[in-house]
């Protein structure tokens, strides 16, 4: 029918089917859109009857049932030294709080707990500031570390006070805290990019690792947090719990340090301004001390914060927060002639019988370069490892060249950092040609690689490598430090060095006549233990030069004192790294500590005892009630 | 036949000419839209930038380098690519159950990587493109006849049969609205759309039967939430309970008791609407309901001002998938449908919904820039 219409009037004009269409659209389109805004009327009729009509009921409906959810931080893992005993924990912290939101009139609820507990004006304005920055209903701390007085007289008024909120967590506690404060590190609230990543750590209390091993560890020693569930009242008082997950304690850990040995090594560093000394054991790379000095007590920085108190450790007088012995990066001095020697041995630029005579100074081109003393003719490598001869290693670093010394310094484990869980060490600096054009921009001068020789110039390490090359040098193995002791690891088998063991062998009789034959150079620092002895090499680097001269103090003009050594010498077990900032002679000052350090790690022997391996259930309960007693 | 596509030339514009003919109130509308929900994920997190709203700013970022990108692309790329597209989408969606990544119960993602990806979403695009790519291809006297009917119908149940397989319920749903008011807008007679209405009377029961045990469950509770106050009926009931609770003014930013206290369950996602309007009131409700109705307002008038029938029926396409979206959500959260786990477009946190929707207004600025534009049959070829 249509069709036969269409076809009787096209013949003249045919109709506008397209237009027609397009008429159809825009009427539908009409149509669609009046339903659409009809329909959305419906949602606004259903606002208005739920919002309005019905306010009042979903209100108390809204006031009477509220659920809350809390989460409950959990208990930082502890850290203990190798022979059990504890560096870190947690220890319970009576807190008080305040939930701005049920709170009717915040500075009068605050005037209220400060007759039970003492607020200072400074805490004051911080939850003040606190609860206008963030959601209400986020628990602001206002106090923490109450009596277990203020603790109780605060849940009895608890109903009166609307708002407030106790609760008992937790916080770090540092035993051997100086001595170990490098080392374990410290707790602080998160940051912000921590914040911000997980939200979770804006609870109140929840503490995250800043430095040391607590940083590298965080995430193990954290833990993960549980919930609770509370039905509360609309003043935010519980009325009853729903149930809760438990959170879960972050894992222990055990250093391989011994908390004797380091006590010993930091009250031996005390009598100088800036020192550090490291003792490793050579077999398994473990640390058995890493001490430096100035230290801190990180008990005075996690508990009860007090921004003061953090500035006066932050900004003291040379920095008692940094820790020289992975962060310190000092010019080797004769200590690289260790490194020189290897290199020229396995160069073949010197042989161990060849000789050399030392005029006292050196002379490369117009250039000269002096040496301590003048020794003299018949100097093989032996005597100038013994008696510290500049001139000869001069000699040597020129014959074979920066790179192959670099080289050997590298494999030796130096110039590099190691992943043995410390954060913020320092490279320091094996310097090359390649290096310098990077660095520098410049070509490399013949007379930088003779200073290079004596661990000079550019070179630059910090104490726990040189006590990795020290380790290296004495058992001829690839040691790595390692910090972390865990149960079922396997005894490390570090590969052996691509050294000739007869080159070894010619640079260890060096390193033992330094301390053990006339004129060696630590001589008065040999081990008074009875068929003991230490091998080691003294060094004294130099400070000044022509660019710094004027603009230095006479304490900052004076000589860095090292001394490296390894023991017992037939067998070595330990090795020391020794640096005294601005101490003057590496045999006066750096030698006798490492004398000392090194004989109490002989005498305790703890390398052979078995390490702690972790307590059983029982005798966690045992000790913490214990310390319990104790507090 | 030539002359029923002459209409006019075929206009070729420049980039200079199409920003001039962009929308610019339009996406300045959408632009406010998209701070309103910016404001109330910073408010569901506590008062804070993250874990939501940063990335909501990011990719709303992205989905606005993608919208400007489609809308000042050719129109004839989409014409003829619109076919090609949907059956892509219905090939991922297809992949979907052999290879989909298993979440909550129902597989509806591609894991792409570390990406994951929705097919379906794709296919909301998809559906419309090639739905006016045909209408526009049909002329306009064979839209009577009932064989003319076939492809679209295929086009609409082919998709909404794989997302109920998925199972998706609400997918299916959106991809039927779509669809239907497609074909309503392009001029299929209302004696089809009566006769589809008795269809669904008929087949209901049976579809019943079809239907898994927590979607019946949902259906359930929504026509009484109390019976079962804390089990499946809790989420309506609280949320009606938010709602109601805000009363005339609310109970201000970052204080809403109840999604600041986790009372509510996917606060920042579906329930979004429920948090704002428990702290912004009925004020701030029926203004973002208002901001809403203004944008269609506004797609519907764009949709008129076209002159190719693709153009129509692509901006009244995505207006219908905007309608759906904010009807479906609002009335899930307020009570008034079952819930279906549909998202407020641009408002609730989350990646794909946000792109699908800058994308689908990237279509429509699309066919507003180009509203003079006409295609020759030559252009079309056959149907395909």
């Amino acid at each position: 029918m249509r069709r036969s219409k269409a076809l009787h009037y096209g013949a003249k004009k045919k109709p506008d089917y397209v237009r027609k269409q397009s008429y159809r659209f825009s009427r539908r389109a009409l149509l669609v859109g009046g339903a659409q805004a009809g329909l959305f009327g419906l949602l606004g009729w259903r606002l208005h009857q739920l919002q309005i009509e019905e306010a009042s009921d979903y209100r108390l409906l809204s006031d009477e049932n509220r659920l809350m959810i809390q989460l409950a931080a959990p208990s930082r893992g502890s850290i203990r030294d190798r022979t059990g005993a504890i560096l870190a924990e947690d220890k319970e912290n009576l807190r008080l709080l305040v939930v701005p939101a049920f709170s009717k009139n915040l500075p009068e609820t605050l005037d209220r707990l400060s007759r039970i507990v003492d607020i200072p004006r400074g805490a004051r304005d911080r939850v003040m500031r606190a609860a206008a920055r963030q959601s209400g209903y986020y628990p602001v701390l206002v106090a923490e570390g109450l009596t277990w007085r203020q603790f109780a007289l605060l849940n009895v008024l608890a109903p009166q006070i609307p708002g407030m909120q106790t609760d008992r967590s937790a916080y770090r506690k540092y035993h051997h805290a100086r001595p170990m404060a490098h080392l374990v590190g410290y707790v602080g609230m998160a940051g912000k990019e921590e914040v911000d990543l997980d939200p979770v750590m804006r609870l109140p209390g929840f503490r995250a690792g800043r430095a040391g091993v607590e940083k590298t560890f965080d995430e193990q020693l954290r833990g993960t947090p549980g919930t609770q569930k509370f039905e509360v009242d609309s003043r935010g008082r519980v009325v009853r719990e729903l149930g809760s997950t438990p959170s879960t304690p972050g894992k222990d850990l055990v250093l391989s340090i011994d908390h004797h040995l380091q006590a010993v090594a930091q009250e031996r560093l005390k009598e100088h301004r800036v020192a550090s000394v490291v003792v490793l054991d050579v077999e398994t790379g473990g640390i058995l001390a890493l001490a430096s000095t100035p230290t801190f007590d990180p008990n005075e920085v996690v508990f009860k914060v007090d921004p003061r108190a953090w500035g006066r450790i932050a900004r003291a007088k040379d920095q008692p927060l940094q820790n020289r012995a992975i962060r310190g990066q000092y010019p080797p001095g004769s200590t690289f002639k260790v490194v020189t020697a290897l290199a020229g041995l396995h160069a073949g630029v010197i042989t161990p019988r060849e000789t050399m005579s030392c005029p006292g100074v050196y002379r490369l081109g117009r250039a000269r370069f002096r040496c301590w003393r003048a020794h003299g003719g018949g100097i093989d490598v032996h005597q100038a490892l013994k008696q510290s001869c500049d001139v000869y290693f001069y000699e040597t670093a020129k014959r074979m060249g920066i790179d192959h010394l670099a080289a050997v310094a590298r494999h030796l484990g130096m110039g590099r950092v190691y992943d043995c869980g410390l954060p913020g060490q320092k490279e320091g600096i094996i310097p090359d040609v390649a290096w310098k054009r990077a660095h520098l921009m410049e070509p490399w001068y013949g007379g930088e690689t003779v200073i290079a020789g004596i661990g000079q110039g550019f070179v630059s390490s910090t104490p726990l490598q040189l006590a990795v090359m020290a380790s290296r040098v004495a058992t001829g193995r690839a040691v790595l430090p390692k910090l972390v002791l865990t149960p079922d690891d396997p005894e490390p088998d570090w590969p052996a060095l691509q050294l000739d063991p007869r080159h070894l062998d010619i640079v260890r009789k060096g390193m033992f006549g330094v301390v053990n034959e006339p004129r060696g150079t630590a001589r008065r620092s040999a081990l008074e233990i009875p068929g003991v002895m230490m091998a080691g090499k003294t060094g004294t680097s130099q400070v000044v030069n022509a660019h710094n001269e004027h603009k230095l103090s006479p304490y900052e003009r004076e000589t860095h004192a090292l001394f490296i050594a390894y023991a017992p010498a037939d067998k070595p077990r330990y090795a020391a790294a020794c640096v005294v900032e601005h101490g003057g002679g590496g045999s006066s000052a750096a030698a006798p500590i490492v004398k000392d350090v090194m004989t109490e790690a002989l005498l305790r022997d703890s390398a052979k005892a078995p390490a702690f391996a972790g307590l059983s259930r029982d005798e966690v309960a045992r000790q913490v009630a214990v310390a319990g007693d104790d507090g | 036949m030539k002359m029923l596509f002459a209409q006019g030339p075929a206009v070729k514009l420049d980039l200079a000419k199409k920003l001039l003919l962009l929308n610019w109130p339009f996406l300045a509308l959408i632009t406010a839209i998209v701070l309103i929900g910016i404001a109330a994920l910073y408010s569901v997190a506590g008062g804070s930038f993250d874990p939501w709203a940063s990335r909501q700013v990011m990719r709303y970022c992205v989905g606005l380098a993608l919208l400007f990108a489609i809308a000042f692309s050719d129109i004839r790329w989409w014409l003829k690519g619109a076919y090609p597209l949907f059956i892509l989408a219905l090939f991922l969606m297809a992949l979907v159950p052999l290879i989909g990544v298993e979440s909550g119960g129902a597989r509806r993602w591609l894991g792409v990587g570390e990406m994951s990806f929705q097919p379906s979403e794709m296919m909301k695009i998809a559906l419309v493109l090639a739905i006016a790519r045909y209408y526009q291809w049909l002329p306009p006297e064979k839209i009577w006849r009932p064989d003319a009917l076939i492809p679209p119908l295929l086009m609409i149940g082919v998709p909404a049969l794989l997302a109920l397989a998925q199972p998706d319920l609400g997918t299916a749903a959106l991809f039927a609205i779509i669809g239907g008011g497609m074909m309503f807008l392009a001029g299929v007679s209302w004696f089809y759309f009566a006769g589809a209405i008795v269809a669904v009377v008929v087949a209901l029961p049976h579809a019943w039967e079809m239907l898994h045990d927590y979607q019946k469950q949902r259906v359930l509770t929504f026509i009484d939430p109390e019976t079962d106050p804390l089990g499946a009926g809790y989420h309506i009931l609280q949320s009606k309970i938010a709602i109601g609770s805000g009363g005339f003014s609310g109970k201000g930013f970052m204080h809403g008791t109840q999604a600041q206290l986790n009372f509510l369950p996917e606060k920042h996602t579906d329930f979004i609407f429920t948090m704002f309007s428990e702290e912004m009131g009925f004020v701030g409700a029926v203004i973002l309901l208002a901001l809403y109705l203004l944008a269609l307002v506004f797609i519907t008038f764009m949709a008129l001002r076209c002159r190719s029938m693709f153009a129509k029926l692509i901006a009244g396409g995505m207006g219908l998938t905007l309608f759906a979206y904010v009807f479906i959500n609002v009335a899930m959260v307020t009570g008034l449908v079952p819930v279906v786990g549909v998202p407020l477009p641009l408002v609730s946190y989350g990646g794909t919904s946000m792109l699908t929707m800058m994308i689908g207004f990237g279509f429509v600025l699309n066919a507003h820039v180009n509203r003079r534009v006409t295609f020759r049959q030559s252009e079309l070829g056959g149907l395909w």
